[in-house]
């Protein structure tokens, strides 16, 4: 088992979550839909396996590089 | 060991007075420095150019210089600090500066000086790459101190700092770079640096002497500045190791010099599974929903040979991104918007980094690619005040100035001044567009306020207005008047690609253009 953190490519605040936990996902798989700067940014899931955590809600405000959840394959 | 001659090492020859000079020179800075460096996981200088070369092909220039103003240090100066010489890389020529910071920190001295100044020379006179290792301490002390210390030591080449593109310089900065390997790394075209490295004009020692600053050596100079704020280096890796593969992969897109055609790879099958599926990707990797963002490195990862996107400054102004590639095997260079970061909207540091990278590729032949998907620049107060619209008009200038093949594609939004810094209309050789694309001077919800100010107006009337707006800058307007010349979908867009750029090939010339920035600044 390895696994593999869902990063912020940006900060923003979480408009969209796609997916719960304990579902599998595939490699690029949307996760989450960020909202920056008035666009819709997708969090891709990084790696296939089960998506084990999320650290964070829709409407919460998120960091750039802050862990999301994580993926576990 | 390659960078060593073979010393013969036989009774005969062993106490001839040139084995002497040899083995010293070839000891660095004696056995106890080399192993601590072995020990923190750091190459020293010679095997450093072993790991960067083709095996044996290193034929070493001042191997017998030495300290030549302090009596007392020509026996405690092997090499002077410096190892120079030239070698072959993937089967070409390169001249190599390697600093050996174990000899009196690799500083500079009256004969490293005059080493580096002879393998430059010959490498711009004869057309071949040059190679910068940096680590060093910057000026040699005490040789430089004093009127008469400086008058003799300095400015002895009045063209030491010029940097005029007549071949390709790269760098890696694997220590502590002050003085010269600082400033060479500033001058090249490519500079990769090795976490734990300091790029600075002096160190955080003088930093917290002259000016009482007390900083860490990170926060002076580390990789996460140049790398994140700075922009000065293009690339971050691990070890030295990686290092100096990069300067390989780089080398490898760029000819000899700006006189020649960069060398062409072999080109893939386009009928090969990875190319089939990227052309299946690219139909659904730009959202059609022009709120939707997305990586635009996804988009060059597809158009272009697989495995051979090597990008620059992929933390430093993210909202566009810029790399080396191939296409059929040629070599070409890539500027895209990037909608993942502030939707695509350009800064005052993408300026900058695209107006580096634009006249890297003119200088050296390069065609360059535009993808384009931005609302325009970033307005507002901290842009002006880092001189917005200097920048913007530097790398409009750039754009014209190029006389490579330039192709550009606008995949979706496309506005006001931004549309010609992307090559609209005739700054490019050949426009297309996705039928994705809306152009126009401003975004339509904008427009739509600024026609409406001053008066009366509901929002019905507003809302009518931005959808007649919007539908006004479909890409089919363009493409009536020729502003573009094709419109194409997006997965037709690497066959298009590579038919243009062998329809734009520069016949006239054997691709070679006329670089008229060579001697533009490396930094902005």
């Amino acid at each position: 088992m390895a696994n593999s953190d869902l990063i912020a490519p940006v900060s923003g605040s979480v408009w969209k979550i796609e997916c719960t936990v304990g579902q599998t996902v595939t490699e690029g798989d949307v996760i989450m839909i960020l909202e920056s700067m008035k666009m819709e940014i997708p969090v891709e899931a990084t790696a296939s396996g089960t998506l084990e955590s999320l650290t964070v809600g829709e409407g919460d405000t998120v960091e750039e590089d802050a862990v999301l959840g994580v993926i576990a394959s | 060991m390659t960078t060593q001659k073979p010393i013969p090492a036989n009774e005969a020859t062993a106490g001839d007075p040139l084995t002497q000079r040899e083995v010293r020179a070839l000891a660095m800075g004696g056995a106890d420095k080399l192993r601590r460096r072995g020990e923190q996981g750091l190459l020293n200088a010679r095997q450093r150019v072993d790991r960067l070369i083709d095996p044996g092909s290193f034929r070493e220039s001042g191997l017998l210089g030495v300290s030549s103003v302090i009596e007392a240090d020509r026996d405690r100066t092997p090499a002077d600090g410096k190892v120079t010489g030239y070698a072959k890389i993937a089967g070409r020529h390169v001249a190599v500066v390697s600093n050996d910071f174990t000899v009196k920190g690799a500083s500079s001295s009256l004969t490293n000086m005059k080493k580096i100044s002879h393998v430059k020379r010959t490498a711009t006179e004869r057309g071949m790459p040059i190679v910068w290792l940096g680590e060093s301490s910057g000026a040699r002390m005490p040789d430089n101190m004093g009127s008469r210390g400086m008058g003799t030591l300095l400015g002895n080449d009045p063209s030491q700092y010029i940097r005029d593109r007549r071949t390709p310089w790269a760098s890696a900065v694997l220590g502590q770079c002050f003085g010269s390997s600082a400033w060479y790394a500033c001058l090249s075209d490519f500079t990769v640096m090795r976490k734990g490295a300091v790029l600075a004009v002096a160190s955080h020692g003088l930093a917290s002497l002259a000016i009482g600053q007390t900083i860490e050596p990170e926060d002076l100079g580390g990789w996460k500045l140049h790398l994140e704020k700075t922009g000065m280096v293009d690339r971050v890796v691990d070890t030295d190791e990686e290092a100096l593969a990069e300067i390989r992969t780089f080398l490898s897109y760029l000819p000899s010099h700006c006189n020649e055609a960069p060398p062409k790879a072999e080109a893939p099958d386009e009928t090969s599974e990875p190319i089939l599926a990227a052309r299946e990707r690219m139909a659904t990797i730009v959202p059609e929903n022009r709120r939707q963002g997305y990586d635009v490195r996804k988009v060059i990862e597809a158009v272009a040979d697989p495995g051979s996107f090597f990008e620059f400054k992929p933390k430093f102004g993210r909202v566009a991104s810029t790399g080396l590639a191939r296409m059929g095997g040629r070599s070409v260079g890539f500027v895209a918007n990037n909608p993942m970061f502030k939707a695509g909207a350009l800064d005052v540091d993408a300026c900058e980094k695209i107006t580096r990278f634009v006249v890297m590729c003119d200088s050296f032949n390069i065609p360059i690619i535009l993808l384009v998907d931005t609302p325009g620049f970033v307005i507002g107060v901290e842009g002006e005040r880092r001189k917005a619209p200097g920048k913007i008009m530097n790398f409009m200038a750039a754009i014209q100035l190029c006389t490579v093949p330039k192709l550009s594609v606008i995949m979706r939004k496309s506005y006001g001044q931004a549309y010609l810094n992307m090559g609209g209309g005739r700054n490019s050789d050949e426009v297309a567009a996705w039928p994705s694309a809306e152009v126009s001077f401003m975004d339509p919800a904008y427009s739509a306020q600024v026609v409406t100010w001053g008066r009366e107006s509901s929002d019905a009337e507003r809302e009518a207005l931005q959808a007649e707006m919007e539908r006004d800058s479909s890409v089919y307007g363009l493409a009536e008047i020729n502003a573009v010349q094709t419109v194409l979908r997006p997965e037709h867009t690497r066959a298009y690609l590579l038919e243009m750029l062998d329809i734009h090939t520069s016949r006239m010339s054997g691709g070679v253009g006329q670089h008229r920035m060579a001697t533009w600044p490396t930094t902005y």
